[in-house]
């Protein structure tokens, strides 16, 4: 057995000790077992490498901050609240229409945070009873709702597995916007109709409408969606005119977020920041984990011999080892596995397109989020429509997530064909 | 000017990070935000 080997099972064994034995945080685990990969590599307490580990998510770290108090100031100002009985209101009469929209505003807080937890839990929850009230059933309601936070985890602006990735064969997030797009709306818009579209044949708006919070939209009126205007328009802008100076993801979330507390309900910027920060910081532990985790890997030789071993696959070997352990070491976090698993399955189909593979990847990683026992994005979606057990949601999941993997997988395959189309820099 | 701004918005995750730190009680969630704090301190004070 090789030392790369050896240091490699310490590792993952202190990960999953601490994780599942010790009940740690999975970023304090995965902290632990850079330590002790480390130590068993010869290298003591490497301080100088665990602290580089640390710096290879800073900027993501401020993203995903920034992006978390822009949606805090949305939902407090009633913007969100607004955005679900607008929709209702103007494609009553075009169930499927509705539902693809509802769909995307469920995805909403994904895009903008990169957390499928923030989705499930904010439009999600919002959503789950207007879903409900139209006729679909919780079970299938918690489908949508959990497909949304996944699928809005990985669409385009935000999304961290893609970055993390990126990041470790140094690809900067450009360009990914179109085959993340592509890689997901459809996915979203098919399965929202799968689940939901047999329940709302014949829906009727009188139903739900005392149930919209119509006032901010009636107070405020379209200036209350100024903030997301201001988003979009920004981005937009940083794209289309790259001779203006690039102002950055987390400069347009504060920009749009000032913005945001003057158009809607009063907020108290203390409250939503001191919310913000603790709803994120459990993730921003784990790209810390993460970093010091990937450096110690680096410099111990793991991550050299797990690249070789994913490289030295026969091509259909790959992708079925692919579909099958990144998705189930998810189970610890989809993050570690687009770092541990994402970055080598990347390095062994450079041969295609970077940009398109690392985001059909990075889908797949996604799935990580409804794999038992962490399963956030199933866990979290059960209990916003009260269901008391999740195992039933991972079960009609089954069917989604291996179409989810084909669909990846078509796009890893013809990565080259199609991204004259879809990838713009 | 934006390096300066970047620096800003750095000061006000901090401070918000550490003022979590001292409401929360269990110890491995203030382990776990100290964390986040140690690359944040070291970038707004322009070390790394």
């Amino acid at each position: 057995m090789s030392i790369e080997l050896i240091i490699f099972l310490a590792m993952i064994i202190t990960f999953v000790s601490g994780c599942f034995i010790l009940k740690l945080p999975v970023s304090i685990s995965m902290v632990a077992a850079a330590i002790v990969g480390a130590f068993v590599g010869g290298y003591g307490f490497p301080l100088r490498h665990l602290v580089e580990g640390m710096f290879s998510y800073v900027d993501t770290v401020l993203v995903i901050t920034t992006a978390m108090i822009f949606m805090k100031v949305i939902q407090d100002s009633g913007a969100l609240d607004a955005l679900s009985a607008l929709i209702i209101k103007k494609f009553n009469k075009t169930p499927a229409l509705l539902l693809c929209l509802i769909m995307l505003v469920i995805m909403f807080p994904g895009m903008i945070t990169g957390s499928s937890t923030a989705a499930v839990l904010s439009a999600g929850s919002i959503m789950a009873p207007i879903l409900m009230i139209m006729g679909i059933p919780a079970l299938e309601t918690a489908c949508i709702i959990a497909m949304g936070g996944l699928l809005g985890m990985i669409a385009p602006p935000v999304n961290i597995p893609v970055m993390i990735i990126g990041g470790g064969i140094d690809i900067p997030y450009v360009g990914f916007e179109g085959p993340l797009a592509m890689l997901t709306f459809p996915l979203a818009f098919l399965f929202v109709l799968m689940f939901g579209y047999k329940y709302v044949k014949k829906f009727e708006y009188d139903l739900i409408k005392s149930k919209l919070n119509n006032a901010p939209m009636d107070k405020y009126g379209v200036k209350i969606f100024i903030p997301i205007f201001i988003a979009l328009g920004l981005m937009v802008i940083n794209k289309a005119f790259p001779t203006l100076p690039n102002l950055g993801m987390p400069l347009i979330f504060i920009i749009a977020s000032i913005v945001g507390a003057f158009t809607g309900e009063r907020i108290s910027v203390t409250k939503v920041c001191k919310e913000s920060i603790k709803s994120v910081l459990p993730v921003l532990g784990i790209l810390m984990g993460v970093g010091m985790f990937i450096q110690i890997m680096t410099l111990t030789g793991v991550r050299g011999l797990i690249v070789t071993a994913c490289i030295s696959l026969p091509d259909a070997l790959r992708y079925i080892a692919m579909a099958v352990t990144i998705p189930l070491f998810g189970a610890v976090s989809s993050y570690g596995s687009a770092s541990v698993l994402g970055v080598p399955f990347l390095m062994a189909f450079l041969s295609g397109s970077q940009i398109v593979t690392a985001s059909a990847i990075s889908l797949i990683a996604s799935l990580g989020d409804m794999m038992p026992p962490t399963a956030l994005a199933g866990i979290f979606a059960a209990q916003v429509v009260g269901l008391d057990d999740y195992k039933p949601v991972l079960k009609k999941f089954i069917l989604p997530s291996l179409i989810i993997i084909i669909w990846a997988i078509l796009f890893i395959v013809f990565s080259d064909k199609i991204a004259p189309f879809i990838v713009f820099k | 000017m934006i390096t300066l701004i970047y620096r800003g918005i750095i000061a006000l995750v901090l401070i918000f990070v550490v003022w979590h730190i001292f409401e929360e009680e269990k110890i491995t969630h203030q382990a776990n935000a100290a964390l986040v704090i140690i690359p944040l301190v070291l970038r707004f004070l322009m070390i790394k």
